[in-house]
């Protein structure tokens, strides 16, 4: 397993170039996890305005 | 069976079919990617016969993401162009949406290049054919982005970063061909040719594994980020106020 993790000496290279792709390709999903909340807490905000102000003008 | 396609151009359809597909590209991701790495780390020799040690299993994401952002790109300008002749909303958003992913592997690429770079040749970079058209294509997709985020009028920025896109196309086979030099002592390059000529049959499986992983991953982002485009988009229409997820 040590060996493994060291690649013939060349260990810091090989787990940070992993390290940084899977990073960034575990950010992205959960930036657009993120993003989507916000945009439906943004829909369910106006239409509960819309509601509002339809109630009120009747 | 007769699949009617245009059907799916419509950004309703689209919404609730692709909400079924994403997970389904989750698990094909997740799963070659795994047995694409394991092939590459686990069933592969140490040392290749060319003197390149340990530090050559980069190859596995490197490859896969450069691969991705030229592939990308081609896909942007795929959806670019079906937007531009047919004009559908959808096929802007489709683009819109591959170019944040494709940066995101044109990025990943110069980053995992560099540490290849400073482990093989000892630089971590070097203004050679391969390397300084693969940072023009980063710039392309950085203006692609910047140019439609700097037009307010969507439909105006859709179709100038669509124009944007289509010419930037150039660069991709001057990428090519900077690595795949038809006369080498006309371009000197440190990077080798990109050839699959006598590759241990087990390290270019790793690869190409991978690789189809990330293919599966971009597929499952892409459709992530242009549902949520749709819904920024067409908020106001009646099929999005109905949607189970905003009632």
């Amino acid at each position: 397993m040590a060996d493994f993790l060291h690649m013939g000496g060349y260990g810091a290279y090989v787990w940070s170039s992993m390290g940084i792709v899977f990073f960034l390709l575990l950010l992205e999903p959960l930036l657009l996890v993120m993003q989507r909340k916000s945009i439906i807490k943004d829909i369910k905000r106006i239409k509960r305005m819309e509601q509002r102000t339809k109630s009120h003008n009747k | 069976m007769k699949i009617n396609w245009f059907k799916y151009a419509a950004p309703m359809n689209f919404y609730s079919l692709s909400g079924k597909l994403i997970p389904l590209f989750w698990v094909a991701a997740i799963a070659l990617t795994l047995i694409g790495l394991y092939l590459g780390f686990f069933t592969t020799p140490n040392e290749l016969g060319n003197g390149m040690k340990e530090y050559y299993k980069i190859i596995y994401v490197h490859v896969a993401t450069v691969w991705m952002a030229m592939w990308l790109y081609g896909m942007m300008v795929f959806w670019a162009l079906i937007g531009l002749i047919f004009n559908t909303r959808l096929s802007y958003m489709m683009a819109s949406a591959t170019a944040i992913t494709g940066t995101l592997m044109t990025f990943a690429g110069l980053v995992t290049g560099a540490i290849w770079g400073k482990t093989s040749w000892g630089t971590w970079w070097d203004w050679d054919p391969r390397m300084t058209t693969y940072l023009i294509l980063f710039f392309v997709y950085i203006g692609y982005i910047s140019l439609q985020a700097s037009i307010d009028d969507t439909r105006r920025s859709d179709k100038a970063s669509a124009f944007l896109s289509v010419v930037g196309l150039a660069i991709v086979p001057v990428i090519y061909y900077s690595i795949n030099c038809p006369d080498p002592d006309q371009c000197a390059s440190l990077h080798q040719e990109s050839s699959f000529k006598g590759v241990e049959s087990n390290i270019l499986k790793g690869m190409l594994i991978t690789t189809l992983g990330f293919w599966m991953y971009s597929f499952a982002v892409i459709m992530m980020r242009t549902r949520n485009v749709i819904l920024k988009r067409e908020q106001k229409t009646s099929w999005v106020s109905k949607l189970k997820e905003v009632s």
